[in-house]
């Protein structure tokens, strides 16, 4: 089939199309009319840049420049053409070429740019780039966005993109929930590697300092044959800064004040660069006290509990942060070295811990609203990361090694459930307060080759990892055990003409999980029959995978539409599969299921969006459909051997239907003010099982945000000032699944303002916000304290100040 | 561009016919119900006496189909509460357990049932400790929600 043909009919494009990229060879299709567009792009100082991304628009042809900085283009027509050249490092190239049939070369001059100054908002097209040249539905945030939404945690911070949610508890831990998907779902890449905490559980966070960021990748959909198992749900890459610009010595101080919790924060950075080296280092510090909540009294199930001054008793919280990046760049090659340790230490509600209240000394804990007694955890998370690349010719290498150290111990005072002994016995070796402790070890190793051969970018690369996880503590409910995968992926973007680039990628994985047995530290029964209970016995399981995606994107002047369907899959956890114990928190016995099979995913993924000078609007629709999702299934059996009489939840498989999808519409009244439009709707039905007809857990209800934005340019050298009200409307749940309960409609307005200052040549930025505006009452249906109704957060205002400096900077700067 | 606009037509159509959704029978979202009535026994604060043989009785009744239930009688010598306990019985002071008494036992239901009365005989040993229990009765029902209802009572 001939170019010619597919330009008159655009109709049959998107059927022809998956077909083709199937059948796509590598060799470079040869057009009727060939044009060439060479050039070379170098530094101030003249040096060729290689590793350059360039990109021709219309038709989003995309090349590398090559070591010695040159690159091609070969185009079907003359014509008008802007040209995109972007580097991290280096500010944005963006020109168009009026051409005809003649090209000249061109010669580009990439500036490096200062890397925390920002005192200039770059208007670039990179994230809209990124957008238009993946299948995939992403969304790209920055540092800026950071600082305008900062909530506890990353994801809250993100969650006010449509189709995010986390799964939460307390004011400062929570992880992601895609389009409804979340625990091992949802995957989680830092500086390139697979982050690895205990992202089971629901009162588990994720273990990131968000200051540390500099910028989001947020995919929705089902991106395995990038990332391996677990990214059913989608992933979230989070990219590490720049190197810092040349001769350069400078920093940054934040600070970050609280009121809801009073917490006070800190977050310093100090980074310096001469000619090939470069460091970058970060310590962060937040402090905070009892969160409040609109209520003087909460009932946990129907027993009321009297809240002291609104506050959710030993929910206080300490974290602190130490990065340390530093690493070499030279023209074709770049090493780096992110070393970094967070680490947290945090109350649970003390009339609550999990969902069983206990009987609490209220004057101990009302005594000081910062210390943090318990029941409580501490979540330690080391990493070392290198990342390397380099760049020769049509090839661009880049390999990740990686370790990581979480450990996770969750402190209380012995209760005795069921069987277990009336105290603690001394003999058990682990401290009477260490109610569970998970200790993880992971090792990654990742390798790419991105290969730019004409028209098409073919990466391949490998990705493998082994985890040692062992337990600790006087309750059981997940064994220890070892982990290894291995994968390997090719994926290839082929740029058919200069509206259509197409997407084909296969994936292979193999996985082996090896459980370690667990007996109880106590007998079980009554009378004379008492056992040492095995809770988990031996067991080796291997799991092979195949994985597939197709994807198109069509790019016209103002119109963008993807399409993407893929499959993807995930490894059955050890919890899932070894689980023997009881959960007090649930007052349910949770079994595991040791002949569960990988979870598989087929997901059809859509986007269109229309932009015109003064609106956009884009919708992104998705149908996903499971033949064997995995989930705790509460059946109405007891067990009163092993689940010490409490209700069974039993690990199950069955077929699982979600759609959903979400809407942005941005209008703009006049320049400087917006009103935009952020909604998502998700719909999940099992359709096996014994929960046939019933949604799956933690789905959030529909929900809306109105937004109205005003950035005015204000007079003496105030820049970057603006004035933003969400309004976000929630419907209320009543979609559930044992045990969930229905969780009223609600609705909350936040606020956040901000501006950029001058004292002499000092910058200042400075951003104030309040969530919760009106301090409304109210329940989130994904918070892990929702079964025992504590409301969320009161009025919180968030203040916080951002101040870089520069010691020494280089002549070029354009400071 | 009619062409363009006939195929996003069409891919929309099909995103809404395939968001279409079966009119089953709406899912059960109710939980079963634990009856303490005048018949029933114990009650909140009733006395049990040692070396003896009570009847545990009590009614469970749910809207579609009964599940199975449990009881777990342990001691509250050292003072905690549970959501679902309703009130204290003029607690004793805090004290060590020696013997405590514990027993957990799940008692089936019949299939099909949408309410049942429970009768089961509980011997009480003469060794154990007397003083402040807990009595929790436990019932699901046939799609797993799950109800529990704690009962203060005294051992002497």
């Amino acid at each position: 089939m001939s170019e010619l043909n597919f330009r008159k009919r655009h109709s049959r494009v998107v059927w022809t199309v998956i077909h083709i990229l199937l059948l796509a060879s590598l060799a470079q299709t040869v057009l009727a009319q060939e044009h060439q567009l060479p050039g070379v792009v170098v530094d101030e100082q003249r040096k060729p840049i290689p590793g350059v991304q360039l990109s021709l628009q219309p038709g989003n042809i995309l090349r590398l420049s090559d070591s010695s900085g040159h690159f091609v283009f070969v185009i079907a027509k003359a014509g008008t053409y802007t040209l995109t050249a972007s580097k991290e490092g280096y500010s944005m190239f963006t020109k168009t070429y009026a051409a005809g049939n003649q090209f000249k070369s061109i010669r580009i001059v990439l500036h490096p740019i200062g890397q925390l100054l920002e005192e200039v908002i770059v208007k670039d097209r990179h994230e809209e780039e990124r957008r238009q040249t993946e299948a995939l539905t992403i969304d790209i945030v920055n540092k800026n966005f950071i600082q305008r939404h900062l909530g506890g945690s990353l994801m809250q911070t993100l969650s006010r993109l449509p189709g995010i949610k986390t799964i939460g508890i307390g004011s400062g831990q929570s992880k992601p929930l895609i389009r409804g998907l979340g625990f091992n779902r949802v995957v989680v890449i830092d500086k390139g590697v697979k982050h690895e905490g205990q992202q089971w559980g629901a009162d588990h966070g994720l273990e990131i300092d968000q200051f540390a960021a500099n910028e989001v990748e947020l995919i929705k959909g089902a991106a395995s044959f990038v990332y391996g198992s677990d990214a059913v749900g989608g992933a979230i890459d989070l990219k590490p800064a720049p190197p810092p610009p040349l001769q350069t010595f400078g920093g940054s101080v934040d600070i970050l004040g609280k009121t809801n919790n009073n917490l006070y924060g800190t977050s310093t950075n100090l980074y310096g660069r001469n000619q090939r080296l470069f460091f970058d280092a970060r310590f962060t510090y937040q402090n905070y006290g009892d969160y409040k909540v609109p209520a003087d009294s909460v009932f946990v199930y129907d027993y009321g509990v009297a809240l002291h001054q609104n506050k959710l008793r030993n929910t206080a919280g300490r974290e602190t942060g130490l990065h340390l990046n530093t690493g070499y760049v030279s023209d074709k090659s770049r090493t780096t070295f992110y070393i970094s340790n967070t680490y947290s230490k945090s109350g649970f509600f003390a009339n609550a811990h999990g969902l069983e209240p206990r009987r609490v000394d209220a004057a101990m804990h009302d005594a000081s609203s910062r210390d943090i007694l318990m029941p409580r955890q501490q979540v330690n998370h080391f990493k070392v990361i290198n990342r390397s690349s380099y760049t020769k010719g049509v090839h661009s290498w880049e390999a990740e090694i990686g370790y990581q150290h979480n450990k996770r111990k969750e402190y209380s005072q012995y209760v005795n459930h069921g069987y277990m002994p009336p105290s603690c016995p001394d003999t058990l070796g682990v401290s009477n307060y260490l109610e569970r402790a998970f200790d993880k070890h992971v090792y990654s190793i990742n390798f790419r080759d991105e290969i730019s051969l004409g028209k098409h970018s073919l990466k391949i690369g490998v990705n493998g990892e082994h985890q040692q996880n062992t337990i600790a503590g006087w309750t059981f409910l997940v064994p220890a055990f070892r982990q290894s995968t291995l994968g390997a992926f090719a994926y290839d973007k082929y740029s058919m003409n200069d509206r259509v680039i197409l997407h084909g990628a296969v994936r292979y994985d193999h996985g082996q999980i090896r459980l370690q047995e667990y007996r109880d530290w106590f007998p079980s029964g009554d009378g004379p029959d008492t056992e040492y209970l095995v809770r988990a016995a031996p067991l080796t399981r291997k799991f092979n995978s195949l994985v597939w995606s197709a994807g198109i994107n069509y790019n016209l002047e103002q119109f963008e539409l993807k399409a993407n369907i893929g499959k993807s899959f995930r490894i059955p956890i050890a919890k899932e599969l070894g689980a023997n114990g009881v959960n007090y928190h649930y007052f349910s016995y949770e079994k595991g299921n040791a002949s569960l099979d990988p979870e598989q995913s087929y997901q059809a993924d859509f986007s269109l969006a229309w932009k015109a000078r003064r609106w956009s609007v884009k919708l992104s629709p998705f149908y996903n459909y499971f033949p064997n999702y995995i989930y705790l299934n509460p059946t109405s059996q007891y067990d009163y051997f092993y689940g010490a009489g409490n209700q069974v939840f039993e690990y199950a498989q069955s077929r699982v239907m979600r759609y959903g999808g979400e809407v942005e519409i941005n209008y703009n009244i006049l320049p400087a003010l917006r009103v935009g439009l952020l909604g998502e709707y998700l719909y999940a039905e099992q359709l096996s099982g014994n929960k046939k007809g019933y949604t799956l857990p933690f789905s959030p209800p529909p929900s809306g945000l109105l937004n109205l934005s005003w950035s005015p340019t204000l007079r003496n050298g105030v820049t970057g000032t603006y004035f933003s009200v969400d309004y976000r409307l929630t419907a209320p749940q009543n979609n559930i699944v044992p045990p969930e309960k229905k969780t009223p409609g609600y609705q909350v307005v936040n606020v956040q303002a901000g501006t950029r200052l001058t004292a002499g040549k000092q910058p200042l930025m400075v951003s104030l916000q309040a969530q919760n505006l009106f301090n409304t009452r109210y329940l989130n249906h994904t918070s892990f304290y929702r079964l025992i109704e504590l409301p969320e957060a009161g009025r919180n205002i968030i203040l916080s100040l951002k101040i870089p400096f520069r010691i020494r900077s280089s002549g070029n700067s354009s400071e | 561009m009619k062409k363009q606009l006939t195929l996003i037509g069409m891919l929309v159509a099909m995103t809404i016919a395939g968001c279409s959704k079966d009119a089953n029978e709406e899912p059960d979202t109710e939980y079963p119900a634990i009856d303490i009535s005048a018949n029933t026994f114990p009650q909140q604060c009733s006395e049990i006496k040692r070396g003896e043989t009570f009847t545990y009785r009590v009614r469970f009744s749910d809207n579609r189909e009964l599940g199975s239930s449990s009881v777990d009688i342990h001691h509250n010598f050292d003072h905690h509460s549970h959501s679902t306990v309703i009130e204290p019985c003029n607690l004793e002071p805090k004290k060590t357990a020696v013997k405590p008494f514990l027993l957990i036992r799940t008692y089936d239901i019949p299939a099909g049932l949408k309410t049942y009365d429970l009768n089961q005989q509980i011997q009480v040993p003469a060794d154990v400790d007397p003083g402040d229990y807990h009595f929790s009765i436990r019932v699901t029902d046939k799609e797993g929600w799950q109800s529990i209802k704690g009962l203060s009572i005294k051992i002497i």
